[in-house]
């Protein structure tokens, strides 16, 4: 029956994992699905911080939180990627791939419920090619 | 159904062979004005049967238990 909704998705819905905002973020991104309305918004920091000398991609994510709204696939999906990729260095989340964050997932998606997991990798991407900028 | 996403909700009745609209409706402006993300719409008409409506509802209450709503 209900394959989509399994123990893990329901309790990183129930209970998000580094759910809220970074006051001092170094990297921010927004973004949203408007068909549904869903939207993600991804604060991350990083040590050594931006301001510091350490070439970019050996920077490690020393905190991230996601904020936002939306069904429970995209708030699940949002919770673990920040489980995933929390503590790993720039280069390590820029190579994250969607099928990493699928496989985490561990549910078969339609093309519509694709976006809603896939939304927050988006906003987390957009976030760190932001930084491109600064180099 | 408390508040979970009008998505999560035609998903699980989708699951239960339960098919209703879930989202905009394609009326984004009623939705800001009525001050949701979305909506869940069961769709009865004169066709549909007694039988069904109690499925929608044996639904809901499957909708209600994975969500845990009730038991918070």
């Amino acid at each position: 029956m209900n394959d989509l909704y399994q123990e893990q998705i329901l309790d990183h819905y129930r209970n998000p994992r580094n759910k809220g905002y970074l006051e001092r973020a170094e990297a921010s991104y927004e973004d949203q699905n408007p068909l549904c309305g869903d939207v993600i918004r991804m604060d991350l920091a990083f040590d050594p911080p931006l301001s510091g000398d350490a070439t970019p991609h050996d920077r490690r994510i020393k905190e991230i939180r996601f904020s936002g709204r939306g069904c429970a696939i995209s708030q699940a999906a949002a919770s673990m990627l920040t489980e995933m990729v929390a503590g790993r260095t720039v280069a390590e989340a820029t190579a994250l791939t969607k099928d990493d964050l699928l496989a985490e997932l561990g549910i078969t998606l339609s093309a519509m419920r694709l976006k809603c997991a896939l939304l927050a990798l988006k906003a987390f991407k957009a976030a760190l090619y932001g930084l491109g900028s600064l180099y | 159904v408390g508040d979970v996403h009008p998505h999560d909700v035609a998903a699980v009745l989708d699951g239960e062979g339960i098919a209703i609209r879930g989202g905009h409706h394609c009326a984004q402006p009623l939705m800001d004005r009525l001050g949701v993300a979305a909506t869940s719409r069961a769709s009865v008409a004169l066709y549909t049967t007694r039988d069904e409506i109690d499925r929608l509802i044996d639904g809901l209450a499957t909708v209600k238990r994975i969500f845990g709503i009730g038991e918070r």
